[in-house]
């Protein structure tokens, strides 16, 4: 049963989301939500050293415990062929082996699984398991490690190295940024329901169904049709769940055991250990421009922090290689290996971390030369995509800054640091850019058409509240005729046609298309049953439209009842996919988006506040208005995370991190964001997609954070290079 | 009988740090523990919620959030933290919002509980949702129940003097994806 789309109360469906009510009712189903029989209740049990081996698990008062009907470690699992006679870690490409080592690389490592009748029996019995261990000493300093790691070149260098330090201006500075950790509202969690024939069940919180399929597939030596994942529901990602992570391994592990269904949701504190985080990084910039602002070399460096189990670079120098024109880069990174849990990809990954070293040290070139730090940049965005030579599809970042700065008032600004003050708080302006590339990836949707006319639109994809539901059927909406309230979508279900994972900007640019193909194919077959003796294939496409009633053909109609009636049809299925064709050979494509906010500055006690906030992005076509701005805002509030607030410390000495819940990790509330002002160029892009439509997930915070800090600078003079820009570390500065 | 959750999650915690201490203190707290700890102990307890009376046997220790979620499949409450850090479970008891996942459903007998599924009058929205989805005050929709429940408890306390008073009313109830607008001005709109 779908969940998506409550057809009942259809008038409503014009205002809002396709979900919108089964979202406002309580009703939509996420993973942990759904109702099985007989179901038992998982609780994972990290380790508490950071370092060394299990020795021996210590289990028997758990066991002991009402209600426990197995615990999973080590030392007693099921047979996973993907991790048995799995070479020395690291390297294994599945991350964490779960109870298939006995090493601890990092504090709160999953080394147990408590299995039990009810949730609170589980939970009580977690607290009961231990473990005897052989304890080394960790590293988890990130700055004092990175100290001794090299650089290595990521090769994609540009002209000479040398322009950088010839330049008649310079700007060497470094920047680093504190680990973020995803934090969705939803725990991320697994129902694995094992049935008859080596086929299993999963109600699962991720980003891709297909992927989840694959790497279950590929561990458990099962065929990818035995699996059947289901994410209709997914309360936020942000990239955690790009990945399968070791839980919902150990719930397929669990419920093989058990042979019964187990249900398993992280607890907040495991929400940072055990599902990603954007990590720890330190660079450091060399930009160096001529007396009118226009840059002639660059050299990028940086370091990020990674775990001992999988190595994980993000990227971070990527996004100086292509926002700007410059001929002369220099781009080197290094991971520093730590004994912390591993990092992963979270929203704008790489190139928000990079562009807040890349577009603060514009700020202060702009600064030491007396120029305008809109003006500089418009006077340097690439004029074409600078590593493959390929002119851009469309690019309008230089409008994103025309129209943001008009919005913001930006010609009031004064440049000198410290000079506008309101009541007791110091003013700044700031502004900052981001680009993310865009693209499209192989992606299928079906429809199938009953006989009074209403339509199902089906994908794989995910929802993980972007507004890809609402996007595919505004898309089948324009190009079939058919009216909102008639067109159903189901998604997240890996019985539906094959797509990629919702990550990368790439879900509607994606899912666009293909929903795009299958409307196309629809409107072909509906024609020819309707008039056989025509040959539906050269029909020209734009005679054809549907409606609620039947179709039309110039200036035939024909109504769906006596299409199905004598066709003796109970229902027109197409299915179609689509994907990047020559396209991608011929031209660069990316959405980009500029930032100016307006923050206030406390004199004595050094709050910030976030004032106002413009945000102008070019995504191409916007197919979902509201949504998309939706999405933007939520960008800026997670800037707002980035640039002021949030931060995941940890304990040096036990590796344990501190303040690992949310009342202790602080990202953005509804008090810490003005109302975001969103806007778009909208303009399509002709050649990406039949849509025109980029993506948008990565720009809105990509760009963000160095915007807070550079009006910081404008409001006190004090430039911090170091976020999130907490009040010791604005008075340190 | 009623012991309250924090002396459970302390003891819990306190627990975990068995094996650092001597054998002399393991021996004592173990004496402790047998006096004083809950033990799990299944009682009858009679819940309304959403004007219906449900007869239930639960866990003594189980929180109304997960009698709701686990026992009773109304799932529209949400577990965010479990801690009475997010928001997301908020429901109101007697008329006033409460956090299932700090009460025990032991505790929210006798009294009239309204989830979000006993929000709306059958299928006629209450005008919270519907200026939810007007205004898009959600994107993954997982915060949105407890928003609601909130959103109309400031409405009803009289909150809404101002956009800063809204958002300050607001910010117990945590949105990751950052709909802070939508659900402003979904507030502002049902306060007209």
């Amino acid at each position: 049963m779908s969940y998506f789309f409550d057809s009942k109360n259809t008038e409503q469906m014009p205002k809002g989301r396709v979900e919108g009510i089964a979202k406002v009712t309580g009703k939509a189903k996420y993973s942990a939500e759904y109702d099985i029989p007989d179901v038992t209740y998982g609780v994972m049990v990290g380790s508490t050293i950071a370092s060394g081996r299990i020795l021996k698990m210590q289990i028997e008062e758990a066991m002991k415990a009402p209600g426990v009907i197995d615990i999973l470690s080590h030392e007693n699992k099921p047979y996973v062929s993907g991790f048995s006679g799995m070479k020395e870690m690291p390297d294994n490409r599945f991350g964490l082996p779960i109870f298939y080592t006995d090493k601890v690389y990092y504090n709160d490592q999953p080394i147990a699984m408590v299995v039990a009748e009810t949730i609170e029996d589980a939970m009580f019995a977690a607290s009961l398991v231990k473990a005897e261990y052989e304890e080394a000493i960790p590293e988890t300093d990130f700055a004092k490690k990175a100290k001794e790691v090299s650089l290595k070149e990521t090769e994609n260098d540009r002209g000479s190295v040398g322009a950088w330090e010839n330049a008649p201006y310079k700007v060497d500075q470094e920047y680093t940024i504190a680990t973020e950790v995803h934090n969705p509202m939803e725990m991320h969690a697994t129902i694995a329901q094992w049935k008859p024939n080596d086929k299993l069940v999963l109600y699962d919180k991720n980003q891709g169904v297909n992927r989840v399929q694959s790497v279950i597939s590929s561990l458990f030596d099962i065929p990818t049709d035995n699996i059947h994942v289901i994410s209709e529901f997914v309360g936020g990602g942000f990239g955690s769940g790009l990945r399968v992570w070791p839980h919902t391994i150990a719930a397929v592990m669990a419920a093989q055991q058990v042979k019964r269904p187990v249900k398993v949701m992280l607890t907040r504190p495991q929400m940072f250990t055990m599902v990603g985080y954007r990590p720890e990084s330190w660079q450091r910039v060399k930009l160096g421009a001529d007396k009118d602002g226009k840059f002639l070399g660059v050299i990028h460096q940086a370091k990020n922090i990674s775990s001992k189990i999988q190595g994980f670079s993000d990227g971070i120098t990527r996004v100086t290689r292509k926002i700007y024109g410059f001929k002369n880069v220099k781009t080197e990174e290094a991971i520093v290996d730590l004994n912390v849990p591993m990092p992963t990809w979270n929203r704008g990954p790489g190139d928000t971390t990079g562009c807040f070293g890349v577009e603060s040290a514009i700020d202060e070139l702009c600064h030491e030369l007396k120029l305008d730090p809109v003006d500089v940049r418009l006077k340097n965005i690439a004029p074409y995509e600078m590593e493959t030579g390929l002119p851009w599809s469309t690019n309008y970042l230089n409008e994103c800054l025309e129209k943001g700065a008009e919005l913001i008032g930006w010609k009031n600004r004064n440049p000198v640091p410290g000079s506008q003050k309101e009541g007791d708080y110091k003013i700044g302006y700031g502004v900052a850019v981001g680009m993310w590339g865009s693209g499209r990836s192989y992606t299928g949707a079906s429809i199938d058409m009953q006989k009074d006319g209403v339509i199902t639109v089906r994908t794989a994809m995910t929802d993980i509240g972007t507004g890809t539901g609402t996007g595919m059927q505004n898309v089948a909406h324009t190009v079939t005729g058919i009216p909102k309230s008639k067109i159903k979508i189901e998604l997240g279900n890996s019985d539906f046609p094959k797509a990629p994972s919702q990550g990368g900007s790439r879900g509607m640019a994606s899912v666009s298309s293909a929903v795009y193909a299958a409307s196309l194919a629809l409107k072909r077959k509906v024609a020819g049953y309707a008039w056989p003796d025509k040959d539906a294939n050269t029909l020209n496409i734009d005679d054809i439209s549907l409606s609620d009633k039947g179709i039309t053909y110039k200036d035939s109609f024909l109504p769906y009842a006596d299409i199905f009636g004598k066709n003796n049809l109970n229902d027109i299925k197409v299915e179609e996919f689509a994907g990047p064709g020559e396209e991608r050979k011929k031209y660069g494509f990316c959405s980009s988006a500029a930032h100016f906010y307006k923050v206030k500055v406390h004199e004595k006690t050094g709050k910030i506040k976030m004032d106002r906030m413009v945000i102008v992005a070019d995504a191409g076509r916007i197919i979902n208005p509201k949504a998309a701005a939706n999405q933007v805002i939520g960008a800026g509030a997670g800037g707002i995370g980035m640039g002021l607030l949030e931060e995941q410390l940890i304990d040096f000495k036990t590796g344990r991190l501190i303040g690992n819940d949310l009342a202790g990790y602080h990202f953005a509330v509804n008090a810490d964001v003005p109302l975001i002002e969103v806007s778009f160029i909208g303009k399509p892009d002709p050649n990406i997609n039949p849509s025109g439509a980029k993506g948008l997930g990565e720009v809105g915070i990509i760009g963000a954070a160095p915007a807070i800090a550079n009006a910081v600078f404008n409001a006190t003079g004090k430039r911090v290079r170091d976020i999130p820009i907490t009040v010791e570390r604005f008075f340190n500065a | 009988m009623s012991m309250s959750r924090r002396f459970f999650l302390k003891s819990s915690s306190a627990l975990a740090a068995l094996s650092f201490i001597p054998n002399s203190v393991k021996a004592f707290y173990q004496d402790v523990k047998e006096k004083f700890f809950v033990k799990k102990q299944m009682i009858p307890i009679q819940l309304e919620i959403n004007k219906k009376q449900y007869s239930l046997t639960v866990d003594s220790r189980a929180t109304l959030l997960d009698v709701l979620r686990e026992e009773l499949n109304l799932t529209g409450s949400k577990k965010g933290c479990d801690h009475g850090q997010c928001g997301a479970c908020t429901v109101h008891i007697n008329g006033e919002q409460a956090l299932s996942c700090l009460t025990l459903a032991a505790m929210a007998q006798g009294k009239a509980i309204t989830t979000i599924e006993g929000l709306a009058d059958g299928d006629n929205l209450h005008p919270m949702q519907e200026a939810f989805i007007e205004n898009d005050g959600f994107q993954c929709g997982y915060c949105t129940s407890g928003q609601i429940m909130s959103a109309v408890a400031c409405v009803n306390e009289g909150h809404t003097g101002s956009v800063e008073e809204i958002k300050e009313y607001m910010s117990g109830n945590l949105c990751r994806c950052g709909a802070y607008n939508g659900i402003t001005e979904a507030i502002q709109q049902v306060a007209k």
